[in-house]
């Protein structure tokens, strides 16, 4: 409990670290793409460590010995040590990101201009006396910056291998609101801390779609003591705060796992109430 | 449907190239992308015919890849490989004129079938631009080869050069008509290849049928 305690403490970043210096953390069995960028296959475990050693030797090396470039959780690819975005690639791929936003905000105003029209029509020709202001079109995040930042985060999550295993199992009709991840709407206007911690949580229900891993990882995490949970998961958990939430994603986490043991489905019933409580205090 | 394989020219490669480069093109995941895209370059910086037609491969390879994984390994490595040899390009062009030739054949081949949402890449309009501006510097109008090179590419792309940066396309043609006017020792082809060019900008990138009658029927008479 203790070693897992202090790894959570650490933070998201660490992750980064831990695989930039050795090549294989805990968590990079799940990522889709190594330190360089390039795409890892699922089925290979043991034959990755060496490629992604190869790959961290090959790629370029400053005299002393530090990588040059690494693959951040803002970037689609390695980055230079400096955020100044020099090489062709990354100047590509991020142009590419910009037009795919906008072009993206161009076809989301049409779907909700659309729907808001039908909406109006639906509203006088049955003659509600609603004054329901949910009039999305004037609540459009138009920021480039926010939505390329926001975007960013969203490809980091997808571009994980949970992600890809979750959307061949779920196909988006099928997709029940709670249970499911949903990936958050970057078009839509909230405040910095709500959209962070909306990834976050997005990203902790993906992990329920992890592949199982052979290095020992369940293992460790069968190790911990499961507290009885049962009746501290009655407790409404109040979210806002960050330091609370990183405790509540212990819980869930650890719950998740407890599921998976009693040989439950997926993510459901635990998961839901959580989410529930979350999105009381979101609204 | 299927392109042959002849439409990527890979006849100049070895046997087992040429079943690495088919199976790259048909499933780009299983195979090293960085090493595929090693041998496009290395063999486009060697080959003036393949230089001339690499961009169609390539393309479809960023696309196969693409649509098979959302993946952009070879595309990546494509642009940094082509970075690397931009830079050393005053290099190259000491070492080799024939090299230097392949390579602005080769960036320029990749500008034209590159497209990112059917615009041109950003990242490459600068670089192809001082390509140009390099074969149109005095000491390479005295080479057929690069003046030629610098023709075709023109023919080719400058249209969209021109949409994307009128003002350096400017700046070219300022260089390219001292270099007719001024430029002793240029030989004739290098001066009717100039003034054809001039033509063509001057047409709105096309040649009046009376132009086209000037310079390209030889056999007619």
């Amino acid at each position: 409990m203790s070693d897992w305690k202090r790894d959570r403490r650490r933070g998201a970043h660490s992750e980064e670290r831990e695989s930039r210096s050795v090549g294989l953390s805990r968590w990079s069995h799940c990522r889709k793409r190594g330190v360089d960028g390039n795409l890892r296959s699922s089925s290979k475990v043991d034959g990755r460590e060496k490629d992604n050693d190869r790959h961290i030797e090959g790629s370029h090396r400053y005299p002393d010995g530090r990588h040059s470039s690494f693959t951040t959780p803002e970037s689609t690819g390695p980055v230079t040590r400096c955020s100044q975005q020099a090489d062709w690639g990354s100047q590509v791929e991020d142009d590419e990101m910009r037009r795919d936003v906008h072009r993206d905000m161009q076809r989301y105003r049409r779907r909700i201009l659309g729907a808001e029209v039908t909406e109006r029509e639906r509203k006088t020709s049955s003659g509600s006396s609603e004054s329901n202001d949910s009039k999305e079109g004037d609540n459009i995040e138009t920021d480039e910056a926010v939505l390329l930042r926001r975007q960013k985060q969203i490809n980091y999550g997808k571009n994980t291998l949970a992600y890809d295993r979750y959307i061949k199992e779920v196909p988006k009709h099928m997709r029940q609101a709670g249970i499911h991840p949903k990936t958050p709407n970057k078009f839509r206007k909230y405040s910095r801390r709500s959209w962070d911690q909306q990834i976050k949580l997005w990203k902790v229900k993906l992990h329920a779609w992890d592949p199982p891993s052979e290095n020992g990882l369940n293992e460790v995490l069968d190790n911990i003591e499961e507290p009885d949970l049962g009746d501290v998961m009655d407790i409404e958990l109040d979210f806002p705060s960050l330091a609370d939430s990183q405790n509540a994603s212990v819980s869930l986490r650890t719950h998740l796992l407890s599921v998976e043991d009693d040989d439950c489905l997926g993510t459901p019933v635990k998961v839901q109430r959580t989410e529930s409580t979350v999105e009381a205090d979101m609204a | 449907m299927e392109n042959s394989s002849d439409d990527y020219r890979i006849q100049s490669f070895d046997l087992d190239t040429q079943v690495l480069l088919k199976t790259a093109l048909k499933d780009p995941n299983s195979v090293n992308l960085e090493k595929v895209c090693s041998i496009i370059v290395d063999q486009s910086l060697k080959d003036q015919v393949f230089s001339k037609e690499a961009g169609r491969i390539c393309y479809t390879i960023v696309q196969a890849e693409a649509k098979q994984n959302n993946g952009n390994v070879f595309r990546r490595n494509l642009l940094n490989r082509l970075q690397q040899e931009f830079k050393g390009r005053e290099e190259t062009r000491a070492r080799s004129i024939q090299e230097w030739v392949c390579y602005v054949t080769f960036i320029c081949n990749i500008f034209d079938y590159l497209k990112v949402n059917n615009m041109p890449m950003v990242a490459l309009v600068h670089p192809v631009y001082d390509c140009l501006m390099r074969l149109a510097n005095p000491d390479a109008l005295m080479n057929e080869e690069e003046v030629d090179c610098l023709v075709l590419q023109l023919h080719r792309i400058g249209e969209q050069l021109e949409k994307v940066n009128s003002q350096r396309m400017d700046e070219l043609f300022f260089l390219l008509r001292d270099g007719f006017l001024l430029q002793e020792g240029l030989t004739s082809m290098a001066r009717l290849l100039l003034l054809e060019i001039l033509e063509f900008r001057a047409g709105g990138w096309m040649l009046s049928s009376t132009a086209h009658k000037y310079y390209y029927s030889e056999i007619a008479d």
